[in-house]
């Protein structure tokens, strides 16, 4: 493997990040178009290119993949100090034994309480952190995100339908019923908003419309509160990975195996959409395809995770930015914006345990209480946003 | 013409309103022993129900319907934004905040214990809101303030969770009042909520003429010798009052606010505030109470919410106004 290291050439003040990407996407071009015009006021190198095989080579963005490991270790980190603290506290070796061998004073509250909710918690963050930061690549718009434009309301709707009207009562087909109606609202969401074009204000505005009415459908079914199902409504409708395991984590870590393959394409085919429609059809891109497969992609990953935990807002919306800003790229990283979206929902489901010891607040809760202030802050930041 | 036909049309309807209000629920009583029972009393097992159950909660509909349409046109001719809202502005999610506070601190219980709570918790709402979505490029857009309500809405409901979730007693008081449902009232809640109503609705009405210049643009409007400042701040002070009040009395009951103006307004043909208002507070409570009645009816043995009812409603309007040209630009 030899390493090829690429100077980066940025720009006068004027390109966009979105530009330097570019770029760097073609040095051949950059050089021969634009040497004439532009002083070079900052050189940095940024890239590693791999080439394993002579016909093989691959990019590597150095910061994003060394944040990447960091964010593996912290997401780590974030899940033995879960497994550890708790109203029971859980030495260190502890839990490591009672988690592989067994036999400790501890196996009960390690392996069976806390581990399952912890992996879940992990699955579902990461799938919210895709899922944003491909919603957000095709819209390109930040404050765009799978449980604002509805993707989540309209999963929660579908289940409580499914649960309250007895199609379904085994809990292996409620994933399914989810992205069934994910998959709908966010279709609904599409048509209604489409009118000689998509205008990203409209589609938001008429998701969060869309979402407080499948809300009040909900609520609709919960008023019957004789029905037997209200009470396990009410439950999964809190965002909470309270009483949450294996059960719900294996059919997210199905899903999120096999969007695996279609993720690492994503990953290579998103990045030129963020240039605008128009160039990236120029570079060759078929745009309205790559931006269909890329949101059918995100709505499936939103909507199993809401599947498996309920409404769990704010995650899908702050996890690809704080990725993005961490990881210092034009585009929006997925591998980053998954891992923290694990780090930013295990961390919250740690303090939603412990912060009023007694009590359990809903992880749902915390994060609103975290993500409504960032969302607020990126409408009031000025000139970059909508 | 139009503008003649009009009052006495929204007259007509809210007597239907008030007529099927008494008469629909589990229990049916016929009209005309639901009229009889109101005017004359009397204490058969029908006018029991119609004295004692559903004349409070009529009247808390009523006021309640009438306080949101209100407050519904005032805002948006004060962010002159079509899609203002007490519920999309967020400032019904920050009064119900503040009534969960007050509920929580055992500050007060019924209605004039948290009405100062909830005013508190609007009016920061509506500071926080409006001064978010006015900074950065554009100014106070539609988008931008529907946002800000949005995230604002969420975080107050993160808030009020968290409190709820650990104290019970007051879960136990709010469950029912948290989706904005007007049973369950006593007749007193009206007669309480009255000074706020009244405060609110002549400080909105007098700013009636100001908000018609308002409409104009600033410019046009201070050179028609308005004091703009003074306009929108009385008129959005009058409008934050009765969103808390209301939402005091009944809980958080979005989209009245948003439908019932854009519907007054295609019926008199106009864009008159010192029509649009009045008409407004008198198609709300319209609205409300059919959204009530509706409510017993859906689904017979339990009631649903009439918060619940108006969201089906209003998102529809909602829908149409930001598919129409030029609302979001």
């Amino acid at each position: 493997m030899t390493g090829d290291r690429r100077r980066d050439r940025t720009a006068d003040g004027t390109a966009t990040p979105q530009g330097r990407g570019e770029l760097r996407d073609r040095p051949r071009r950059t050089r021969s178009t634009h040497t004439h015009t532009r002083t070079r006021t900052r050189t940095r190198t940024r890239e590693t290119v791999l080439r394993p095989h002579p016909l093989l080579s691959l990019r590597l963005h150095r910061r994003s993949a060394l944040v990447a490991l960091a964010l593996f270790g912290l997401t780590a980190a974030a899940m033995a100090a879960s497994a550890c603290l708790g109203r029971t506290l859980v030495p260190p070796d502890g839990a490591w034994r009672a988690l592989w061998h067994g036999g400790t004073p501890y196996d009960l509250v390690v392996t069976e309480l806390r581990v399952p909710r912890i992996v879940l918690g992990a699955l579902v963050g990461a799938a919210l952190g895709l899922a944003g930061a491909l919603v957000q690549t095709v819209t390109r718009n930040p404050l765009a995100s799978p449980d604002v434009i509805g993707v989540g309301h309209g999963a929660a709707a579908a289940t409580v339908l499914a649960l309250a009207t007895g199609v379904t009562d085994s809990p292996g087909a409620l994933p399914a019923v989810s992205v069934a109606g994910g998959l709908g609202a966010a279709a609904l969401v599409h048509a209604l908003a489409w009118r000689r074009g998509m205008q990203a204000g409209r589609f938001v505005l008429i998701g969060v419309g869309i979402g407080v009415a499948l809300s009040a459908v909900v609520q609709l079914y919960l008023a019957d509160s004789e029905l037997d199902a209200a009470e396990q409504m009410k439950l999964w409708l809190t965002g909470s990975l309270d009483g949450r395991g294996w059960e719900q984590a294996l059919p997210l870590a199905v899903v999120l195996a096999v969007c695996l393959p279609a993720l690492v394409w994503a990953g290579w085919a998103a990045r030129p959409l963020g240039l605008g429609d128009e160039t990236a059809a120029g570079l060759g891109v078929r745009v309205d395809r790559t931006r269909l497969v890329l949101t059918v992609l995100g709505v499936v990953l939103a909507a199993t995770a809401t599947g498996a935990a309920g409404p769990i807002g704010f995650v899908a919306l702050t996890a690809p930015q704080l990725a993005r800003r961490l990881a210092c790229t034009p585009h929006l990283p997925l591998l980053c914006s998954a891992l923290t979206g694990a780090v930013v929902l295990v961390t919250a489901d740690l303090a939603a345990r412990t912060l009023l010891p007694p009590l359990e607040i809903p992880v749902g809760a915390l994060t609103a209480l975290v993500g409504g202030p960032y969302l607020l802050w990126l409408l009031g930041r000025g000139p970059r946003q909508t | 013409m139009r503008r003649l036909l009009a009052w006495p049309a929204a007259a007509a309807l809210l007597a239907l309103a008030v007529l099927l209000s008494l008469a629909i629920g589990t229990r049916p009583v016929a009209p005309d022993v639901a009229l009889n029972a109101l005017l004359h009393g009397g204490s058969s097992p029908d006018a029991l129900v119609v004295r004692s159950l559903r004349v409070p909660r009529t009247l808390v509909g009523l006021t309640a319907g009438a306080a949101l349409g209100l407050a519904g046109a005032a805002l948006q001719a004060v962010t002159r934004n079509p899609l203002a809202d007490p519920g999309v502005l967020g400032l019904s999610q920050g009064a119900a905040a503040g009534v969960v506070l007050a509920l929580a601190l055992g500050a007060g219980y019924g209605f004039e214990g948290t009405v100062w709570y909830a005013f508190a918790g609007a009016v920061a709402a509506a500071c926080l809101v409006y001064g978010i979505a006015s900074r950065g490029r554009g100014g106070a857009t539609p988008v931008k303030l529907a946002l800000a309500g949005t995230a604002l809405s969420a975080m107050a409901a993160g808030a009020t969770t968290v409190v709820l979730t650990s104290s019970s007693a007051t879960l136990d008081r709010f469950r029912f009042w948290q989706v904005g449902t007007v049973g369950g009232r006593d007749a007193g809640t009206v007669v309480r909520m009255l000074p706020f109503l009244l405060a609110g609705g002549v400080l909105v009405l007098a700013c009636a003429r100001g908000l018609d210049a308002l409409a104009l643009g600033d410019d046009t409007a201070r050179a028609l010798g308005h004091r703009v400042r003074t306009v929108r701040a009385a008129a959005a002070l009058g409008a934050t009052l009765l969103v808390a009040s209301a939402v005091a009395a009944a809980g958080p009951i979005a989209f009245v606010g948003l439908a019932v103006p854009h519907a007054v307004r295609r019926l008199v043909r106009g864009v008159g505030y010192r029509a649009v208002l009045p008409l407004s507070a008198v198609l709300g409570a319209v609205l409300l109470l059919v959204a009530d009645v509706a409510g017993r009816v859906v689904r017979p043995p339990s009631e649903v919410p009439a918060g619940v009812m108006t969201a089906l409603v209003g998102v529809p309007v909602l829908v149409v106004l930001v598919r129409r040209k030029g609302a979001v630009s």
